[in-house]
Order: C-alpha cells, then structure tokens, then sequence
C-alpha cells in the first residue's frame, strides 16, 4: 500500500482513520501500513491521543427546563393574530387555493344564473356620452325631409297613411 | 479518498428530507413539527455551544436564541440546504458574537474559579476515590483550556468535526469557507492539540 502521508489527503486519511470514518477494508489496510511506516505510526498515535483526549470530555446535560423556557420565549412573540389564526393555518395553507377555486367557481355561477340567457351586455358607458350634440338647423332639415319622405310615401300609397 | 469514508448518504439524504419536512411543516404552522426538531438537535446544539463557550448557561441562553431564530425564520424557510447545516451556522455565529461580546470571560473565570463546583463524574463503574476525582478534573480542565486556546475558526471546526461528526464539506458551509480551507483549520488545531494533549495519553 502506498503511504497515505505521501498523498496530498494524507493527514485527511489518517485523521478519518482515527475517526473511525473510514470503510473497514480500508481501514484494516492502513492499519497494516501504519505498523510498518514509521511517519503513519507517529501521526496516528498522537492524533489517538488527542482523541482519547476530547473523548474525556462529556458535555453537561441540558436543563429539564429548557423547552419551557425556548415556549415561553416563542408564546411572547407570537402576536394575538397569530394566535387567532393558529388553528386555520394549516387548512389556509394545504387547502387554501383549492377553496378560493371552488368559491369563485360558486360566485361566477350565481353571478351567471342571475343573468336572462342572450342579455346584452350592459353598456359601461353613461347614457349621456351616447347622445350627441346637434344643430337646430339640422334638426330642422331633418324634420323637413321626414315631412317630405312622409309625404312621397303618401303619394305612392295612399291607403298606408291610416295605418301610419 | 471520498468513496473511503463510510458517509452513510443514504441515511443523511433522508435525514435531510427529513429534518427539511419537518421544517415545511412547521412553515405550514405545525407546532408539533417543530417540537420533533427540537428534541432531535436540542443535545447536538447545547453541547457544541457548551463546548465553544464553556459555561453551561450562556450555551442554553445562546442555545435558546437558535432555536427561537429558527421558529422565527418558519415563514421564510425554503429548504437550499441540510437543515443541520443551517442550525449549526446559527449556532456558530452566536457562539462567535458572543466570543467576540466577551461572553466567554465568565467562562474563563469559570475554568480558573470553579472547577472544585463541577459535577463529579464517574470514571469507571466503582466509584471514584477523591483521588481519581481531581486527576479527571485536572485533565478535562487541560483538554478545555486546550480547546479553547484555539482561535474561535479552528475551535468551532474541531467540535464539529469530533463531536458532531460532520464531513469537511459540512464544515465548510457552516463556516462559509472552500472544504480546502477547513482540512487546513482541522489540521492545524489538531497538530496544537497534539502538542498540549500528548502527554495525556
């Protein structure tokens, strides 16, 4: 086996050794380099004692208390909407869209059977936008050849005008 | 190198769905989500924090303020990265502020003044003569005036790479550097340790 120390993942391969990160094939390959190479030896022996080292120390246990205190912390920042709104956020979230769907689909058609089939759209524009703004002598010469139109239409039938 | 290294990925890839799940969930507003994620990291973060400012209640305090950034942070939480990853950069920004705010004197003066107050542990399944007592605490006093000799990069590195068994790309994007750069940090703390430790064995 080639030395690791002589590879550029040299000090990464022993360190990972001493972890016991690396795979046992591996590791039962380096460890019988290690007894043969001095350097490797020397490495790892110091590098297992800094390990047995830190292996010493044990962290204290967390206090009993500590989720009460994290909750009370969080409670105090939660506003009271946050409160209100709780136990609706999942269903607004999960389903929210799906009923905004469905409630338009609700509103559109009520909006629709309310509506007579074949309605005309209803114009947006105001009524007095539509009505434009004429000349008295034009309606006069309007008036003159209605009476005139009235009167030919007189002349070519003559029993229509009871009807008229 | 890396095919060497028992990485265990399908075990991290689904803690990793599983811990980012978790955290959608709590998104969604699931409380009970958010109580699983703090009873599976509660230990992992107290202890690093403990470790990095050694004084066990400015760890909780320090440990209590991740875990309320992360409830905080729910609403905007989008799943780009391990959640480990994210909740030890937390804690490892904290941890450095405080460091830098001068939490650490108490520590310090805790490790000077009050080593007699720690709690006795038991070193074998007897238990320990007076004797035993005081070389466990000599020696666990030197290996954390050890570590915490180390500059703050080099310390945070090592803990999370020996306590928390983390990969060196982990590491590195807790600290916000290249994984050359952590190998470097790791390296380079464990020879300071080897120098002041090396006795112990």
């Amino acid at each position: 086996m080639k030395c690791p120390m002589e590879g550029r993942e040299g000090n990464e391969v022993l360190l990972a050794y001493i972890g016991g990160r690396l795979d046992r094939p591996y590791s039962a390959m380096l460890e019988e380099h290690i007894q043969s190479c001095s350097g490797c030896r020397e490495f790892t022996e110091g590098q297992a004692s800094v390990w047995k080292a830190l292996d010493a120390w044990e962290a204290e246990p967390v206090s009993t208390d500590f989720d009460r205190r994290l909750y009370v912390r969080i409670d105090r920042e939660v506003s009271v909407w946050d409160v209100i709104l709780r136990p609706f956020r999942p269903l607004l979230v999960r389903q929210g869209l799906p009923i905004a769907a469905a409630a338009a689909v609700v509103l559109m058609a009520g909006f629709l059977m309310e509506r007579p089939a074949g309605m005309l759209p209803v114009s947006t524009q105001p009524t007095s936008a539509a009505v434009e703004r004429v000349a008295p002598d034009q309606a006069e010469q309007t008036l003159q050849d209605m009476e005139m139109m009235r009167e030919l239409n007189r002349l070519v039938h003559p029993d229509a005008d009871s009807k008229i | 190198m890396e095919e060497r290294v028992k990485t265990g990925m399908g075990a991290a890839a689904a803690a990793l769905d599983y811990d980012a799940e978790l955290m959608l969930r709590v998104k969604e507003g699931d409380g009970a989500s958010f109580g699983v994620l703090l009873d599976k990291h509660r230990s992992s973060v107290v202890h690093f924090l403990q470790r990095m400012v050694q004084n066990q209640a400015v760890a909780e305090e320090l440990a209590q303020e991740v875990f309320l950034r992360v409830y905080r942070s729910r609403s905007t939480y989008e799943p780009t990265a391990k959640f480990t990853t994210w909740l030890f950069r937390i804690a490892t920004h904290l941890a450095l502020n405080a460091l830098r705010d001068g939490k650490n004197e108490r520590a310090q003066e805790r490790l000077d003044d009050d080593s007699a107050e720690q709690p006795v542990r038991q070193v074998s399944d007897r238990l320990p003569t007076v004797e035993q007592t005081l070389v466990y605490q000599a020696r666990l006093d030197e290996v954390r005036r050890a570590v915490a000799a180390l500059p703050e990069k080099q310390r945070a590195a090592v803990l999370m790479h020996k306590y928390e068994e983390m990969e060196y790309s982990q590491i590195a994007k807790v600290l916000s550097c290249s994984e050359s750069a952590v190998k470097s940090l790791l390296f380079r703390a464990y020879e300071t340790l080897r120098a002041r430790l090396a006795h112990m064995a």
